[in-house]
Protein backbone atom coordinates (compact mmCIF):
# COMPACT_ATOMS: atom_id res chain seq x y z
CA UNK A 1 0.00 0.00 0.00
CA UNK A 2 1.48 3.16 -0.93
CA UNK A 3 0.86 6.59 1.09
CA UNK A 4 -0.17 9.14 -0.40
CA UNK A 5 1.27 12.86 -0.39
CA UNK A 6 -2.11 14.39 0.20
CA UNK A 7 -2.32 13.27 3.83
CA UNK A 8 0.73 15.38 4.70
CA UNK A 9 -0.13 18.95 5.76
CA UNK A 10 2.83 21.72 5.30
CA UNK A 11 3.58 25.00 6.25
CA UNK A 12 6.20 26.57 4.04
CA UNK A 13 5.84 30.11 6.40
CA UNK A 14 6.24 27.87 9.58
CA UNK A 15 9.43 28.57 11.66
CA UNK A 16 9.80 24.94 11.88
CA UNK A 17 12.23 23.94 8.37
CA UNK A 18 9.95 21.94 6.20
CA UNK A 19 11.97 18.70 6.45
CA UNK A 20 11.31 18.56 10.24
CA UNK A 21 7.55 19.38 9.55
CA UNK A 22 7.72 16.14 6.98
CA UNK A 23 9.71 13.62 9.25
CA UNK A 24 7.27 15.15 12.24
CA UNK A 25 4.38 13.71 10.17
CA UNK A 26 5.87 10.65 8.54
CA UNK A 27 6.57 9.23 12.62
CA UNK A 28 3.17 10.72 13.75
CA UNK A 29 1.82 8.57 11.13
CA UNK A 30 3.58 5.74 11.96
CA UNK A 31 2.74 6.18 16.01
CA UNK A 32 -0.77 5.92 15.02
CA UNK A 33 -0.48 3.30 13.29
CA UNK A 34 -2.05 4.61 9.83
CA UNK A 35 1.73 3.78 7.82
CA UNK A 36 2.34 0.62 9.15
CA UNK A 37 5.70 -1.49 8.66
CA UNK A 38 6.06 -2.51 5.49
CA UNK A 39 4.25 0.62 3.91
CA UNK A 40 5.56 2.57 1.12
CA UNK A 41 6.13 6.26 2.07
CA UNK A 42 5.25 8.67 -1.51
CA UNK A 43 8.33 8.92 -3.91
CA UNK A 44 10.66 11.74 -3.09
CA UNK A 45 9.51 13.37 -6.49
CA UNK A 46 5.95 12.34 -5.98
CA UNK A 47 6.10 14.83 -2.63
CA UNK A 48 7.65 17.61 -4.24
CA UNK A 49 5.74 18.18 -6.94
CA UNK A 50 2.44 17.56 -4.79
CA UNK A 51 3.12 19.72 -1.71
CA UNK A 52 5.18 22.20 -4.33
CA UNK A 53 8.40 22.05 -2.67
CA UNK A 54 11.65 21.79 -3.67
CA UNK A 55 13.15 17.57 -3.95
CA UNK A 56 15.87 17.97 -1.58
CA UNK A 57 13.88 18.81 1.36
CA UNK A 58 11.74 15.78 0.66
CA UNK A 59 15.02 13.79 0.49
CA UNK A 60 16.58 15.51 3.22
CA UNK A 61 13.65 14.29 5.47
CA UNK A 62 13.86 10.25 4.24
CA UNK A 63 17.33 10.46 4.42
CA UNK A 64 17.23 11.49 8.77
CA UNK A 65 14.31 9.09 8.91
CA UNK A 66 16.35 6.71 7.39
CA UNK A 67 19.27 6.79 9.62
CA UNK A 68 17.31 7.35 12.45
CA UNK A 69 16.13 3.44 11.39
CA UNK A 70 12.23 4.50 11.40
CA UNK A 71 12.25 3.95 6.84
CA UNK A 72 14.26 1.77 5.31
CA UNK A 73 15.29 2.60 1.66
CA UNK A 74 13.90 -0.56 -0.92
CA UNK A 75 15.87 -0.90 -3.61
CA UNK A 76 13.50 -0.33 -6.72
CA UNK A 77 10.78 0.79 -5.07
CA UNK A 78 11.82 3.33 -2.37
CA UNK A 79 11.28 4.12 1.30
CA UNK A 80 9.28 1.78 3.34
CA UNK A 81 8.66 1.84 6.72
CA UNK A 82 10.73 -0.71 9.15
CA UNK A 83 9.39 -3.03 10.95
CA UNK A 84 10.84 -3.44 14.58
CA UNK A 85 10.51 -0.31 16.91
CA UNK A 86 14.37 -0.13 17.37
CA UNK A 87 14.01 3.03 15.87
CA UNK A 88 13.07 4.71 19.04
CA UNK A 89 16.95 4.57 20.01
CA UNK A 90 18.56 3.25 23.17
CA UNK A 91 16.69 3.92 26.57
CA UNK A 92 19.88 6.64 26.78
CA UNK A 93 18.88 8.09 23.94
CA UNK A 94 15.47 8.54 24.62
CA UNK A 95 15.73 9.73 28.11
CA UNK A 96 18.32 12.35 26.20
CA UNK A 97 15.28 13.52 23.85
CA UNK A 98 13.05 14.19 27.18
CA UNK A 99 15.72 15.98 28.94
CA UNK A 100 14.74 19.51 27.74
CA UNK A 101 11.52 19.28 28.55
CA UNK A 102 12.20 18.06 32.21
CA UNK A 103 14.86 21.26 32.42
CA UNK A 104 11.70 23.17 31.72
CA UNK A 105 9.45 21.43 34.57
CA UNK A 106 12.38 21.46 36.69
CA UNK A 107 12.98 25.61 36.44
CA UNK A 108 9.82 26.20 37.04
CA UNK A 109 8.64 23.68 40.12
CA UNK A 110 11.92 25.74 41.75
CA UNK A 111 10.43 29.01 40.87
CA UNK A 112 7.61 28.37 42.70
CA UNK A 113 9.30 26.61 45.56
CA UNK A 114 8.65 22.97 45.67
CA UNK A 115 11.16 20.93 46.70
CA UNK A 116 12.40 17.58 44.58
CA UNK A 117 10.37 15.13 46.20
CA UNK A 118 6.98 17.42 45.74
CA UNK A 119 8.20 18.04 42.06
CA UNK A 120 8.79 14.34 41.39
CA UNK A 121 5.69 13.56 42.49
CA UNK A 122 3.58 15.32 40.58
CA UNK A 123 5.17 13.67 37.94
CA UNK A 124 3.76 10.43 39.24
CA UNK A 125 0.67 11.95 39.83
CA UNK A 126 0.52 12.73 35.68
CA UNK A 127 1.65 9.20 35.05
CA UNK A 128 -0.54 7.52 37.27
CA UNK A 129 -3.02 9.70 35.67
CA UNK A 130 -2.01 8.56 32.43
CA UNK A 131 -1.53 4.78 32.76
CA UNK A 132 -5.26 4.50 34.26
CA UNK B 1 28.43 19.69 -5.60
CA UNK B 2 31.01 21.94 -5.09
CA UNK B 3 31.67 23.02 -8.63
CA UNK B 4 30.69 26.61 -8.34
CA UNK B 5 28.24 28.24 -10.54
CA UNK B 6 28.44 31.95 -9.72
CA UNK B 7 31.00 33.20 -7.51
CA UNK B 8 31.63 36.65 -6.64
CA UNK B 9 33.92 38.52 -4.19
CA UNK B 10 34.45 42.06 -2.90
CA UNK B 11 32.11 43.00 -5.52
CA UNK B 12 31.19 46.48 -5.86
CA UNK B 13 28.78 48.52 -7.94
CA UNK B 14 28.55 52.46 -8.30
CA UNK B 15 26.07 54.60 -9.79
CA UNK B 16 27.44 58.25 -10.08
CA UNK B 17 27.84 59.01 -6.02
CA UNK B 18 25.98 56.38 -4.81
CA UNK B 19 27.44 52.19 -3.48
CA UNK B 20 24.49 50.62 -4.59
CA UNK B 21 26.88 47.47 -3.92
CA UNK B 22 30.11 48.06 -1.72
CA UNK B 23 31.19 44.58 -1.16
CA UNK B 24 28.86 40.98 -2.04
CA UNK B 25 30.81 37.91 -1.77
CA UNK B 26 28.63 34.63 -2.72
CA UNK B 27 29.42 31.41 -3.97
CA UNK B 28 26.74 29.44 -5.33
CA UNK B 29 27.40 25.23 -5.97
CA UNK B 30 25.76 23.48 -8.64
CA UNK B 31 22.43 21.99 -7.61
CA UNK B 32 21.46 24.77 -5.32
CA UNK B 33 18.30 26.90 -5.61
CA UNK B 34 18.97 30.20 -4.32
CA UNK B 35 16.55 33.32 -2.97
CA UNK B 36 17.72 36.18 -3.38
CA UNK B 37 16.07 38.63 -0.24
CA UNK B 38 16.16 41.89 0.32
CA UNK B 39 14.26 45.25 0.48
CA UNK B 40 13.01 47.34 -2.63
CA UNK B 41 16.05 49.41 -4.11
CA UNK B 42 18.74 47.21 -1.76
CA UNK B 43 20.64 46.21 -5.15
CA UNK B 44 19.24 42.94 -6.36
CA UNK B 45 18.95 43.53 -9.84
CA UNK B 46 22.40 45.58 -9.91
CA UNK B 47 23.77 42.45 -8.42
CA UNK B 48 22.13 39.98 -11.17
CA UNK B 49 23.06 42.37 -14.10
CA UNK B 50 26.38 42.20 -12.83
CA UNK B 51 26.71 38.28 -12.32
CA UNK B 52 25.72 38.29 -15.97
CA UNK B 53 27.80 41.01 -17.47
CA UNK B 54 24.87 43.23 -17.99
CA UNK B 55 26.32 45.62 -16.20
CA UNK B 56 30.36 46.05 -15.41
CA UNK B 57 31.79 46.18 -11.94
CA UNK B 58 33.07 48.98 -10.07
CA UNK B 59 35.82 46.94 -8.35
CA UNK B 60 35.99 43.36 -7.11
CA UNK B 61 35.59 39.87 -9.56
CA UNK B 62 32.70 38.26 -10.64
CA UNK B 63 32.52 34.93 -11.92
CA UNK B 64 30.33 33.04 -14.11
CA UNK B 65 31.21 29.22 -15.17
CA UNK B 66 34.70 30.47 -13.96
CA UNK B 67 34.37 32.92 -16.64
CA UNK B 68 34.57 37.21 -16.74
CA UNK B 69 30.56 37.64 -17.20
CA UNK B 70 31.93 40.96 -18.70
CA UNK B 71 33.46 38.68 -21.60
CA UNK B 72 31.09 35.71 -21.68
CA UNK B 73 32.27 32.57 -24.39
CA UNK B 74 29.64 31.72 -26.37
CA UNK B 75 29.91 28.05 -25.17
CA UNK B 76 28.58 29.59 -21.50
CA UNK B 77 25.83 31.29 -22.75
CA UNK B 78 24.24 28.46 -24.07
CA UNK B 79 24.75 27.15 -20.83
CA UNK B 80 22.56 30.01 -19.55
CA UNK B 81 18.81 31.29 -19.11
CA UNK B 82 17.80 34.63 -17.82
CA UNK B 83 14.71 35.88 -16.87
CA UNK B 84 15.10 40.23 -16.53
CA UNK B 85 12.02 41.92 -14.43
CA UNK B 86 10.54 43.22 -16.93
CA UNK B 87 10.47 40.75 -20.29
CA UNK B 88 10.53 42.45 -23.96
CA UNK B 89 9.46 41.09 -26.48
CA UNK B 90 8.41 41.63 -29.69
CA UNK B 91 4.71 42.82 -29.66
CA UNK B 92 3.74 42.09 -33.28
CA UNK B 93 5.41 38.30 -33.34
CA UNK B 94 2.97 35.56 -32.10
CA UNK B 95 3.78 33.14 -29.60
CA UNK B 96 5.08 30.74 -31.74
CA UNK B 97 7.18 33.20 -33.59
CA UNK B 98 8.79 34.52 -30.78
CA UNK B 99 10.14 31.33 -29.84
CA UNK B 100 11.03 30.36 -33.32
CA UNK B 101 12.85 33.67 -33.40
CA UNK B 102 14.44 32.58 -30.15
CA UNK B 103 15.23 28.90 -31.10
CA UNK B 104 17.23 30.19 -33.97
CA UNK B 105 20.06 31.68 -31.71
CA UNK B 106 20.94 28.60 -30.15
CA UNK B 107 22.47 25.78 -31.51
CA UNK B 108 20.48 22.93 -29.66
CA UNK B 109 16.65 23.97 -28.98
CA UNK B 110 14.40 21.35 -27.53
CA UNK B 111 11.38 22.52 -29.29
CA UNK B 112 9.39 19.50 -27.73
CA UNK B 113 10.45 21.03 -24.43
CA UNK B 114 9.01 24.18 -25.36
CA UNK B 115 6.03 23.01 -27.10
CA UNK B 116 5.20 20.94 -23.66
CA UNK B 117 5.46 24.45 -21.57
CA UNK B 118 3.49 26.16 -23.92
CA UNK B 119 0.60 23.46 -24.00
CA UNK B 120 0.90 22.78 -19.70
CA UNK B 121 0.50 26.86 -19.23
CA UNK B 122 -2.35 27.26 -21.74
CA UNK B 123 -0.55 30.05 -23.64
CA UNK B 124 -2.09 31.23 -26.66
CA UNK B 125 0.05 29.91 -29.98
CA UNK B 126 -1.83 32.37 -32.58
CA UNK B 127 -2.10 35.18 -30.22
CA UNK B 128 0.36 38.13 -30.33
CA UNK B 129 3.10 38.87 -27.68
CA UNK B 130 1.85 42.39 -27.49
CA UNK B 131 -1.76 42.16 -25.72
CA UNK B 132 -0.44 39.18 -23.47
CA UNK B 133 -1.20 39.91 -19.95
CA UNK B 134 1.94 40.41 -17.25
CA UNK B 135 1.41 36.63 -16.26
CA UNK B 136 1.25 35.05 -19.53
CA UNK B 137 4.74 37.29 -20.72
CA UNK B 138 6.31 36.31 -17.57
CA UNK B 139 5.49 32.46 -18.44
CA UNK B 140 6.72 33.08 -21.96
CA UNK B 141 10.09 34.92 -20.72
CA UNK B 142 10.40 31.52 -18.78
CA UNK B 143 10.16 29.33 -21.56
CA UNK B 144 12.41 31.40 -23.71
CA UNK B 145 15.03 31.49 -21.20
CA UNK B 146 14.44 27.41 -20.69
CA UNK B 147 14.53 26.03 -24.47
CA UNK B 148 17.90 25.34 -24.96
CA UNK B 149 18.19 23.71 -21.57
CA UNK B 150 20.29 25.89 -19.48
CA UNK B 151 22.09 24.49 -16.33
CA UNK B 152 21.67 27.75 -14.68
CA UNK B 153 18.58 30.23 -14.64
CA UNK B 154 18.84 33.38 -13.16
CA UNK B 155 15.46 34.95 -12.49
CA UNK B 156 15.09 38.70 -11.34
CA UNK B 157 11.64 39.18 -9.73
CA UNK B 158 9.98 36.52 -11.56
CA UNK B 159 6.90 36.55 -9.61
CA UNK B 160 6.03 40.12 -8.56
CA UNK B 161 3.73 41.15 -11.54
CA UNK B 162 1.78 37.65 -10.78
CA UNK B 163 -1.45 37.18 -8.64
CA UNK B 164 -1.39 34.61 -5.92
CA UNK B 165 -3.25 32.08 -8.43
CA UNK B 166 -0.69 32.40 -10.99
CA UNK B 167 2.18 32.52 -8.78
CA UNK B 168 1.30 29.65 -6.92
CA UNK B 169 1.47 28.00 -10.49
CA UNK B 170 4.61 29.46 -12.00
CA UNK B 171 6.48 28.15 -8.68
CA UNK B 172 4.72 24.49 -9.33
CA UNK B 173 5.67 24.96 -13.21
CA UNK B 174 9.62 26.07 -12.34
CA UNK B 175 9.76 23.16 -9.42
CA UNK B 176 9.02 20.80 -12.54
CA UNK B 177 11.12 21.63 -14.97
CA UNK B 178 13.91 22.41 -12.68
CA UNK B 179 14.13 19.53 -9.99
CA UNK B 180 16.98 17.49 -10.23
CA UNK B 181 20.89 17.99 -9.22
CA UNK B 182 21.89 19.14 -12.58
CA UNK B 183 20.20 22.60 -12.34
CA UNK B 184 21.08 25.71 -10.65
CA UNK B 185 18.60 28.47 -10.17
CA UNK B 186 19.20 32.03 -8.53
CA UNK B 187 16.28 34.27 -7.76
CA UNK B 188 15.53 37.33 -6.71
CA UNK B 189 12.37 38.40 -4.74
CA UNK B 190 10.92 40.66 -1.88
CA UNK B 191 7.91 37.37 -1.17
CA UNK B 192 9.38 35.37 1.87
CA UNK B 193 6.83 33.37 1.26
CA UNK B 194 7.73 31.80 -1.95
CA UNK B 195 11.47 31.33 -1.74
CA UNK B 196 10.45 29.08 1.38
CA UNK B 197 8.68 27.00 -0.77
CA UNK B 198 11.13 26.42 -3.24
CA UNK B 199 14.79 27.57 -2.25
CA UNK B 200 17.28 25.88 -1.01
CA UNK B 201 19.44 28.05 -0.29
CA UNK B 202 18.40 32.04 1.39
CA UNK B 203 20.95 34.73 0.30
CA UNK B 204 19.69 38.27 2.37
CA UNK B 205 21.32 41.41 0.64
CA UNK B 206 21.58 44.39 2.61
CA UNK B 207 23.19 47.16 2.81
CA UNK B 208 25.49 46.65 -0.54
CA UNK B 209 26.52 43.26 0.84
CA UNK B 210 25.46 39.75 1.07
CA UNK B 211 24.66 39.71 5.20
CA UNK B 212 23.47 35.91 4.92
CA UNK B 213 24.19 32.86 2.46
CA UNK B 214 22.70 29.72 3.99
CA UNK B 215 21.20 26.63 3.61
CA UNK B 216 17.40 27.73 4.73
CA UNK B 217 16.99 24.85 7.13
CA UNK B 218 20.06 25.47 8.74
CA UNK B 219 18.61 29.06 9.02
CA UNK B 220 15.33 28.38 10.63
CA UNK B 221 17.09 26.09 12.79
CA UNK B 222 19.97 28.46 14.32
CA UNK B 223 17.75 31.75 14.60
CA UNK B 224 15.05 31.89 16.96
CA UNK B 225 13.33 34.12 19.53
CA UNK B 226 13.72 33.66 23.49
CA UNK B 227 11.40 34.65 25.69
CA UNK B 228 13.61 34.46 29.14
CA UNK B 229 10.99 34.93 32.46
CA UNK B 230 13.86 34.89 35.35
CA UNK B 231 13.15 35.04 39.04
CA UNK B 232 14.89 38.36 39.85
CA UNK B 233 14.82 41.57 37.80
CA UNK B 234 17.50 40.94 34.81
CA UNK B 235 20.65 42.90 34.91
CA UNK B 236 21.22 45.80 32.32
CA UNK B 237 24.25 44.46 31.22
CA UNK B 238 21.86 41.23 30.38
CA UNK B 239 23.33 39.89 27.39
CA UNK B 240 23.02 36.55 24.74
CA UNK B 241 25.48 35.81 22.51
CA UNK B 242 25.00 36.66 18.71
CA UNK B 243 21.99 38.74 19.73
CA UNK B 244 20.54 40.53 16.90
CA UNK B 245 18.40 42.56 19.22
CA UNK B 246 17.38 42.26 23.21
CA UNK B 247 14.62 44.11 24.94
CA UNK B 248 14.83 44.00 28.75
CA UNK B 249 11.84 44.97 30.88
CA UNK B 250 12.04 43.73 34.79
CA UNK B 251 12.37 40.04 34.94
CA UNK B 252 11.30 39.57 31.36
CA UNK B 253 13.53 39.37 28.13
CA UNK B 254 12.83 39.06 24.55
CA UNK B 255 16.11 38.25 22.39
CA UNK B 256 16.52 37.23 19.02
CA UNK B 257 19.58 35.27 18.53
CA UNK B 258 21.21 33.95 15.56
CA UNK B 259 22.90 30.85 17.50
CA UNK B 260 21.07 29.13 19.11
CA UNK B 261 21.34 25.87 20.20
CA UNK B 262 20.24 23.49 23.46
CA UNK B 263 23.25 23.90 24.92
CA UNK B 264 22.62 27.90 25.21
CA UNK B 265 18.86 27.37 26.47
CA UNK B 266 19.77 25.23 29.74
CA UNK B 267 22.82 27.81 30.33
CA UNK B 268 20.48 30.58 30.27
CA UNK B 269 18.02 28.88 32.25
CA UNK B 270 20.55 27.81 34.85
CA UNK B 271 22.28 30.84 35.16
CA UNK B 272 19.19 33.27 35.56
CA UNK B 273 16.99 30.56 36.97
CA UNK B 274 14.47 31.40 34.48
CA UNK B 275 11.99 29.98 32.19
CA UNK B 276 12.97 30.13 28.96
CA UNK B 277 10.63 29.44 25.37
CA UNK B 278 12.38 29.46 22.08
CA UNK B 279 9.92 31.03 19.26
CA UNK B 280 10.51 29.07 15.68
CA UNK B 281 10.77 32.14 13.18
CA UNK B 282 10.03 31.96 9.78
CA UNK B 283 12.04 33.96 6.95
CA UNK B 284 9.95 37.11 6.85
CA UNK B 285 10.18 37.21 10.85
CA UNK B 286 14.04 36.52 10.09
CA UNK B 287 14.15 39.13 7.47
CA UNK B 288 12.35 41.78 10.01
CA UNK B 289 14.80 40.73 12.47
CA UNK B 290 17.48 40.95 10.52
CA UNK B 291 16.68 44.57 9.61
CA UNK B 292 15.60 45.92 12.86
Amino acid sequence: MSNLPIQFEIHPSSGVPIFRQIMDQVRAQVASGRLKPGDLVPSVRQMAVDLQVNMMTVSKAYSRLEAEGLLERDRGTGMRVRGQVEHLGSVTNRQAELRDLVDHVATRGLQLGLTDEQIISVVKTVLKERRS
Amino acid sequence: MNELMIEASGLSRRFGTTDVLTSVDLAIPRGTVVGLLGTNGCGKSTLIKCLLGLLRVSGGTARMFDEDPWDLSGAAKARLGYVPQDVKLYPWMTVTQVISYTAAFYPTWDFALTEHLVQQWDLPRDRRAGPLSPGQIQKLGLILALGHRPELLILDEPVASLDPVARREFLKSLLEVTQDEKHTVLFSTHITSDLERVASHVAILKQGKVELFEDLDTVKDRIKRLRISAIEPLPRSFAVEGALRTEIEGRVALVAATNVSEQMVSDLRARWQAEVTVEDLNLEEIFLELHR
